[in-house]
């Protein structure tokens, strides 16, 4: 992407043609950032997790372009710069007077309030950014806070997020208000100009003074910050969660308990769970599974030192408030029944999956336990 | 070479792998007949035909799990299915070479899924039967 300079300053051109006041910058800055806010929105107010990755790639657009934004803040052209429409309270103040008393004031570039809306929307995208990415980091354990952020921080900025996204909605709202208000009072072809770029330069109205647009210097900046980010981010992204368990499965359990079902990851049970299920194994839910006493002491030593106590991922915590009526199953669970609703029952019933303990048949990365949303996939023969 | 003499090639090759599986099985079947020795003074051998009635009978210990058949199938030297949506390699010898070959995952085995579906633990003279009518697939 190029972005040109302005070919001619406003203040060269006669004073009835059109003045370019929208760069091409500005332009493809704001439509490109209410496709990737309206992609964010959906997906997060409606989504699923199969649509997680969607939110996550829009949120990651909606970073680049905030970045661009800023930058654009300081080299772009006239209007573009930060500088034209940073205007003192006492000006806000006086805009809202005009417009209660029915008088318009024509401004070329953002008017008082306008301006103030751009702040507000870049703060509160940078806050939904920020606190998105410690859901990311302690919900899922993934992204590059995941290392250092615990589960129930995770949890609690979740609910800071959401109210900063129905924030959002409603500065959208507010401007858009601001957009019809400026159409139909102000007779100003706001949306024209965001496509075009172009005002008609009559009324005639003062003019900030004029700058031109330095896109090389821009995009070289952006690209050299967007790149150290993105290296910063995959290179923490890359460390071990917090409380995320690493080791591969002991292969004694993985033999003798995975040789009938799915060997389910130690923190998906507390150790009451596993203590209840390995002091009856010969009443194994409907079978007999009894084991030598020496393999048996072995795999409860296994699976209470690694039991869901010890970790801080979310199936750890969500899997350990049991069903009281029927403890030792996780399928039992209400956050299992919750999470499988809507998934027929013939689903579990096929070949391909066999029963509802089998995780492991749709859910790929169950055998470390971490059941990340993008990691699920129900068979190809499944849903007939 | 005619294709004949290929053929009977091939024959011959098979029969030291045949007696190979048949040999590779005795130390746990000869355990099982001093066992059953023990357990019955009149023990005379095992015989793939009883080990054949008792794979395919019908039991009422439990519902789930009525014959050897609900996981296994009814044809040995096919794949079966553990309730739990896992796959059983056949119980055919000939099929899967290394079973009844080692006597603790023998008996583990017939301990918990003689529980499951009889209700109680197998004789000697019954996992004798099994493992010979395996064998004779």
């Amino acid at each position: 992407m190029s972005v040109p300079s302005e070919k001619s300053l406003p203040s060269e051109k006669s004073a009835s043609s059109p003045i370019r006041v929208w760069d091409l910058g500005v332009r493809l800055f704001h439509w490109s950032l209410l496709l990737a806010v309206t992609a964010a929105a959906l997906t997060g107010f409606f989504g699923s997790p199969d649509s997680l990755w969607i939110h996550l790639i829009a949120g990651i657009a909606i970073a680049y372009l905030l970045l661009f934004r800023v930058v654009w803040g300081f080299s772009g052209s006239t209007f573009a710069r930060f500088r034209t429409f940073i205007f003192a309270p006492s000006v806000m103040v006086a805009r809202v007077k005009d417009i209660i008393s029915g008088r318009h004031v024509r401004y070329l570039g953002h008017n008082p309030l306008g301006g103030a809306m751009v702040f507000a929307l870049i703060g509160v995208l940078i806050l939904i950014l920020i606190t998105g990415t410690v859901v990311l980091g302690g919900s899922i354990k993934q992204g590059p806070l995941a290392f250092i952020t615990t589960y129930s921080a995770g949890g609690l900025v979740k609910e800071i997020h959401q109210i900063f996204a129905f924030l959002l909605v409603g500065l959208i709202a507010l401007h858009l208000v601001g957009v019809i208000y400026e159409s139909i009072i102000g007779k100003e072809k706001l949306v024209q100009a965001m496509v075009t770029g172009d005002k008609p330069a009559l009324p005639a109205v003062a003019l900030p003074p004029l700058a031109r647009a330095r896109p090389v210097l821009a995009l070289a900046i952006v690209g050299i910050v967007g790149l150290a980010g993105a290296y910063a981010t995959v290179s923490f992204s890359s460390r071990p969660g917090l409380g995320v368990p690493v080791a591969a499965l002991d292969p004694t359990y993985q033999k003798e308990c995975g040789a009938c079902h799915f060997a389910y990851h130690p923190s998906m049970g507390t150790k009451v769970l596993w203590s209840g299920i390995m002091a009856h194994l010969d009443q194994h839910f409907g079978e007999d599974a009894s084991l030598p006493e020496a393999t048996r002491t072995q795999l409860v030593a296994y699976l209470t030192e690694n039991s869901s106590e010890h970790w801080d991922t979310r199936i750890a915590h969500v899997l350990a408030k049991a069903n009281p009526d029927d403890p030792l199953r996780f399928t039992a669970t209400r956050f299992w029944t919750r999470m499988h609703h809507d998934i027929p029952e013939s689903v579990f019933k096929s070949k391909a999956v066999g029963f509802k303990g089998a995780c492991n048949a749709c859910h790929s990365d169950a055998k470390t336990g971490l059941f990340a949303p993008q990691n699920i996939e129900i068979p190809e023969g499944a849903r007939l | 070479m005619n294709i004949r003499f290929m053929a009977g090639l091939a024959l011959a090759a098979l029969i030291p792998v045949l007696a190979y599986a048949a040999a590779a099985q005795k130390p746990v079947l000869d355990a099982y007949a001093v066992a059953a020795k023990a357990e019955n003074t009149g023990f005379s051998g095992f015989s793939a035909e009883r080990g054949k009635v008792f794979f395919l009978a019908k039991h009422d210990a439990s519902s789930e799990t009525p014959s050897c058949t609900t996981c296994h199938t009814t044809d040995p030297t096919k794949a079966g299915q553990t309730r739990a949506g896992k796959d059983i390699a056949p119980m055919a010898v000939s099929k899967t070479p290394d079973r009844y070959t080692d006597a603790e995952k023998t008996e583990k085995w017939f301990l918990r899924n003689c529980q499951s579906v009889l209700g109680r633990a197998c004789t000697a003279q019954e996992k004798g039967d099994f493992i010979t009518f395996m064998a004779s697939l």
